[in-house]
């Protein structure tokens, strides 16, 4: 290297093997497959996609990539193909079945936020539009929000608390359908070569609100979020609270107990009390006190959550509230 | 496009001006770019644009991260995954075999000083047998792909005796020594007037203060290149390179003249951006090697390395008569260094001679000390220590004024100081301290409009958010504080400048690096001023210049600036020296305005290229300071060049029910001597306040057991647009500083000192909750909701 070594602007990676240094102890040789080479397909359609990745069981596939790609690009992951999930038109829409919307697995969340889908889904118009900054939800998908399961996912409560069901699309054309609840659970997960490939929602025609707390202003996950729709068709009011826990919670008692004191054929509304008493129900049954051994583990006073968690309790209820309250205004 | 100035600038140009805002009117007076392409408004109170500025927007402007040379080797660094452990065994023989690694290197490998620091050379290169915070280096590697030296680099096998890390700094003066120099870094007890002072009112308080990271838009990279005659070059965005090749080139065994630090273009820096360790040992791999080294860091690795804001635990007691006049301040101040020294000293004495704050105190006893700890490290982040005291003494101000049942304006207006009055060290402050003036603007200044109950942008939350108007309340707070300019302490100030013109362009050449602060910017205004050329440009840095110093607390704007200036008229005496020796006159009644010489009375009249008869002229100057002194063993000595205020109203809603914080509205009045490039001005404000207001909300690097939990940007959330409010410059105080170049005083360092206080002021007035903690945790903000 002589002393006046260019030194340029370049953004790519180049390795020191095509530079003419192969006299280097190994001989040229490196560990590693150059950054673009692998392999990458781009199916056209559903079962096209399912047979890619049966053919290649290594390969990953890949939608909007805002979870993937990052931990690619930070070294975390080198998947040793991809399967592009973007060309499959099929699963980028929505179409109706049955008195239900069968959501593509592909939809991203800016489309999600669109008024015509908020007219439909109004608490997964919500869920999308709070989901991180512009860039991500332009690339973002529903599909990937509920494969990478995140607990902060913000989709997640509003699918729980529909009670939406998933559309798993299989090697040689098959298709079978989950409770969203069984995926996220672990008690049914995806098998080789499987896609998600439909979210089934049913469409309750009736207010649905999503509400997340966050630690600022700008786009951030979710401290605890909340979903609450009504579903007048079978007189109940359903929940689900996100982010508190691995996946969505649903506080079945107090649905039950809030589903039976709404006059659902009368003004559909409820007195400040009521709304408080139930925020307090499902923060309860969300964020239990703990039980004596978990106390004596904490170094807590029996019965006493750190404050911290006291204050989560307090987000809980509060959103269970005003999400309940909005929905019945 | 550096700093955060960008998201505010965005967020403010939405709200809009308000009612007699400052640089509103300033923008208007003075316009950017003026129609006439031929004579753009330039010189001095001009807002000159950024010569880079265009680069950097469209992205072409090239960073560290970006450089590429033939051959080049990517490096990984292997660092501790524990905050304290004893080091049985490194084994690289694994990495080395592997195919594609062409060098590891550990602590044996250190040619030279085993260890560096900038005022104490107490840091090893790689942790040798001990490791004192989790990310401390251990070894690096290089190799042909950045994948394969990742690879490698987890693949050096390291035996660990895990140690219980000393994470409390209260623990850290009883527990067993964490390095060979001791855990006490430093200890300053202030001792000033008399200690048995009594007032009729007392109010005690304990703050704490998290940590926040400089989280530098670009995080650290840097490219090493071997040199012939055995040197190596590095090309890093370092803030302060003449101290970085001699660290460097101590801990390689090289002379400094076979270390060459180039200065590439800064992504950013909010206090010191590059970590020398990265560049001795990319500097040792090129050596090494042969090859070009060059690394990039990852978010985590920054969030690692770099030094942070002190985390500190203040606690304090006031007293005051019945008027609400300070009679006593008494104070301990624990600065939690992490476990190296680096800048802890300094920013130790700062929070000493300033916890007090701009008042008038005739009475303080402060003890401070800096510990190590096994956190992360702590160092030089803008308005170190004075930004800690701020939030304490803003707190114990509002405590007072509460229990004496006085407006918090009023009680701050009864004890602001003024120029003559003294600090707490015993040094006068000579300089203009315009205190009052910057209260009364702020508290002057009319209030915003309540929220319209429709507009859920305006509620904490943000738009379809969960804010509800019912449970939102308003607070209005105020924040006073102070912040030195220039090294303290007789560190010596000094910065050297050469100033060429040739034809109808000048050139500056000045070490002084531009960070985004604006130095270039301002160089060439200068100059401009001076030599009436308005083409100016400013070469780029290197450590073969003489050295100008760190970018940090101001300094450039003064003593570069003035090395600039001193250098421009130097020049200028050269250039008019023939011609009023010609014409008979002194060169004073000779003026420079558009690239023209003119005399007063008209007689003369020609062109600076004509005058130059096609030489070159060149000068080289310097600019010093007074010198300073230490502080002695009582805490009293002239440590301080100068000082600058500044005075912050924040108007605040908090959703009472679930502790989320909007701010709505900083209304800013700051001393700032003169002010030099008003656009330039507004957005270094602007940049400050919104790092203040991260501070005071959400910034907060988070360790458990001095682990960073999760160092990415997701969990350390920085302030974006929707969390910046409407600022409103209300007033820039131009009381000329008669020791500094053109009576200019740096303008960063101000806002960021005293916004959080501001913000937690104006929390605490919405909520009535003691505010005593940084930054504001939901459950703080949240008021007790009963049984509802």
């Amino acid at each position: 290297m002589c002393q006046s070594c260019q030194v340029r602007a370049d953004s790519t990676y180049r390795t020191a093997g095509t530079a003419g240094t192969t006299g280097e102890g190994a001989a040229g040789l490196t560990t590693h497959a150059p950054q673009a080479a692998h392999t990458v397909t781009l199916p056209g359609s559903l079962d096209e996609a399912v047979a890619a990745l049966s053919a290649m069981p290594t390969a990953v596939p890949v939608a909007g990539g805002t979870d993937l790609m990052a931990a690619v690009n930070a070294g975390l992951l080198r998947p040793a193909g991809l399967v592009g999930l973007g060309r499959i038109n099929e699963i980028r829409g929505w179409q109706y079945q049955d008195g239900a919307a069968l959501l593509g697995a592909g939809l991203t969340h800016a489309r999600m936020g669109r008024p015509d889908f908020a007219a439909l889904i109004p608490a997964l118009a919500a869920a999308a539009r709070a989901a991180g900054p512009p860039q991500i939800r332009n690339a973002g998908t529903l599909g990937g929000n509920i494969a990478s399961a995140q607990p902060t996912g913000d989709a997640l409560p509003v699918l729980a608390a529909l009670e939406a069901s998933l559309v798993i699309a299989g090697p040689g054309g098959t298709r079978r359908e989950i409770p969203i609840g069984r995926l996220l659970a672990g008690l049914d997960m995806l098998r080789p070569g499987e896609l998600i490939g439909y979210v089934r929602v049913p469409l309750l025609h009736a207010p649905q609100t999503f509400l997340k707390a966050t630690a600022r202003t700008g786009p951030s996950r979710a401290v605890a979020s909340v979903a609450v729709v009504l579903d007048p068709a079978r007189r109940s009011v359903r929940c689900a609270v996100g982010a508190v826990a691995p996946m969505p919670l649903r506080p079945f008692d107090a649905e039950r107990w809030v589903s039976s004191v709404v006059d659902w054929d009368g003004e559909r509304t409820l007195p400040p009390d009521v709304l408080a008493a139930f925020g307090d129900y499902v923060a309860a049954a969300c964020i239990p006190d703990p039980t004596p051994a978990q106390s004596a583990l904490d170094g807590t006073e029996p019965g006493t959550l750190p404050p911290a968690v006291l204050h989560l309790r307090r987000t809980v209820a509060t959103l269970a509230r005003r999400a309940l309250g909005r929905a019945l205004a | 496009m550096t700093e955060m100035g960008g998201m505010a600038g965005s967020a403010a140009t939405g709200g809009g001006t308000g009612p007699g805002d400052v640089t509103g009117a300033l923008a208007a007076a003075a316009p950017v770019v003026s129609a006439a392409a031929t004579a753009r408004p330039h010189g001095l109170g001009v807002s000159v644009p950024a010569a880079d500025a265009d680069a950097k927007t469209q992205g072409t402007f090239p960073y560290a991260a970006d450089l590429w040379a033939e051959g080049l080797l990517w490096a990984a660094v292997l660092r501790a995954p524990h905050p304290r452990a004893r080091i049985l065994a490194v084994d690289t023989s694994a990495a080395a075999a592997m195919p594609g690694v062409h060098a590891v290197v550990t602590h044996a490998d250190v040619p030279g000083a085993g260890t560096h620091g900038r005022t104490v050379a107490d840091r090893p290169v790689f942790a040798s047998d001990t490791v004192r915070h989790h990310g401390e280096p251990i070894a690096a590697v290089a190799a042909d792909h950045p994948d394969t030296a990742r690879l490698a680099a987890a693949a050096v096998a390291v035996e660990y005796e895990v140690l219980d890390p000393v994470t409390d700094p209260e623990a850290a003066f009883s527990a067993e020594p964490l390095h060979p120099d001791g855990n006490l870094v430093r200890h300053i007890p202030l001792r000033f007037g008399d200690p048995e002072a009594q007032g009729e009112v007392v109010v005690e308080g304990l703050y704490r203060i998290g940590r926040q990271d400089p989280a530098p838009i670009g995080a650290e990279a840097a490219l090493a290149v071997p040199r012939p005659d055995g040197g190596v070059e590095i090309y890093t965005a370092s803030t302060d390179p003449h101290t970085d090749r001699d660290l460097v080139a101590a801990c390689l065994g090289l002379p400094q003249e076979r270390v060459k630090v180039v200065v590439t273009g800064v992504p950013g820096a909010m206090g010191d951006r590059e970590d020398p360790a990265l560049q001795i040992a990319l500097g040792l791999l090129a050596l090494r090697t042969g090859h070009p080294v060059k690394l990039a860091a990852t978010r985590e690795e920054s969030f690692l390395a770099h030094g942070h804001r002190h985390p500190t635990l203040l606690r304090y007691r006031h007293h005051a008569d019945a008027e609400g006049k300070l009679v006593k301040v008494e104070a301990q101040i624990l600065l939690d260094a992490g476990a190296y020294a680096d800048s802890s000293a300094e920013a130790l004495a700062a929070a000493v001679a300033f916890a007090c704050g701009p008042y008038v105190v005739p009475n303080a006893f402060v003890e401070g000390w800096a510990v190590r700890t096994n956190n992360p490290p702590s160092g030089h982040v803008r308005g170190e220590g004075a930004m800690q005291v701020c939030a304490a003494y803003e707190g114990q101000m509002d405590k007072l004024a509460a229990k004496l049942g006085l407006d918090p304006a009023e009680l701050r207006m009864r004890n602001v100081m003024a120029t003559g009055d003294l600090l707490p060290t015993g040094q006068t402050v000579t300089c203009p301290a315009p205190v009052a003036e910057l209260l009364r603007a702020v508290r002057d200044y009319p209030l915003p409009e309540p929220a319209a109950p429709e507009d859920d942008w305006a509620l904490p939350g943000g738009p379809d958010g969960a804010g509800e108007p019912g449970a939102v309340r308003r607070g209005v707070g105020y924040g006073v504080g102070m912040v030195h300019m220039l090294g303290a302490e007789g560190a010596d100030e000094v910065s050297t400048a050469t100033v060429k013109v040739s034809g109808q362009v000048a050139t500056v050449i000045c070490a002084a690096v531009e960070t985004g602060q604006g130095f270039t910017t301002l160089a060439r205004q200068i100059v401009q001023e001076v030599l009436g050329v308005e083409e100016v440009h400013v070469a780029p840095v290197d450590t073969d210049q003489p050295p100008s110093g760190p970018a940090a607390h101001g300094r450039h704007t003064w003593v570069s600036g003035g090395a600039v200036e001193r250098a421009a008229r130097m020049v200028r005496t050269q250039l008019l020296q023939p011609l009023a020796h010609q014409f008979g006159m002194s060169t004073e009644l000779l003026s420079i305005a558009d690239g023209k010489i003119t005399s007063y009375d008209g007689v003369l009249s020609t062109t600076v290229a004509e005058a130059l008869e096609g030489k070159e002229l060149w000068a080289t100057a310097q600019c010093r300071p007074h010198p300073t002194e230490p502080l002695d063993e009582s805490g009293q000595g002239d440590a301080f060049v100068g000082m600058s205020f500044c005075a912050v109203r924040a108007v605040v809603d908090v959703d009472v029910e679930l502790g989320s914080v909007r701010v709505v509205e900083m209304a800013v009045a700051q001393d700032v001597g003169r002010v030099l490039n008003p656009a330039q001005a507004r957005t270094r404000i602007e940049a400050g306040i919104t790092q203040g207001i991260g501070a005071a909300l959400t910034e907060n690097l988070r360790t458990h057991a001095g682990h960073i939990r999760r160092p990415d940007l997701t969990a350390y959330a920085l302030p974006t647009a929707l969390d910046t409010p409407d600022i409103h410059i209300v007033k820039l105080v131009e009381e000329r500083d008669v020791v500094a170049p053109f009576g200019a005083k740096a303008l960063s360092a101000a806002p960021v000192v005293t916004s959080p206080a501001a913000v937690a002021s104006a929390v605490r007035a919405a909520t009535g909750r003691p505010v005593n903690r940084l930054p504001i945790r939901p459950q703080t903000a949240a008021m007790a909701v009963q049984g509802s």
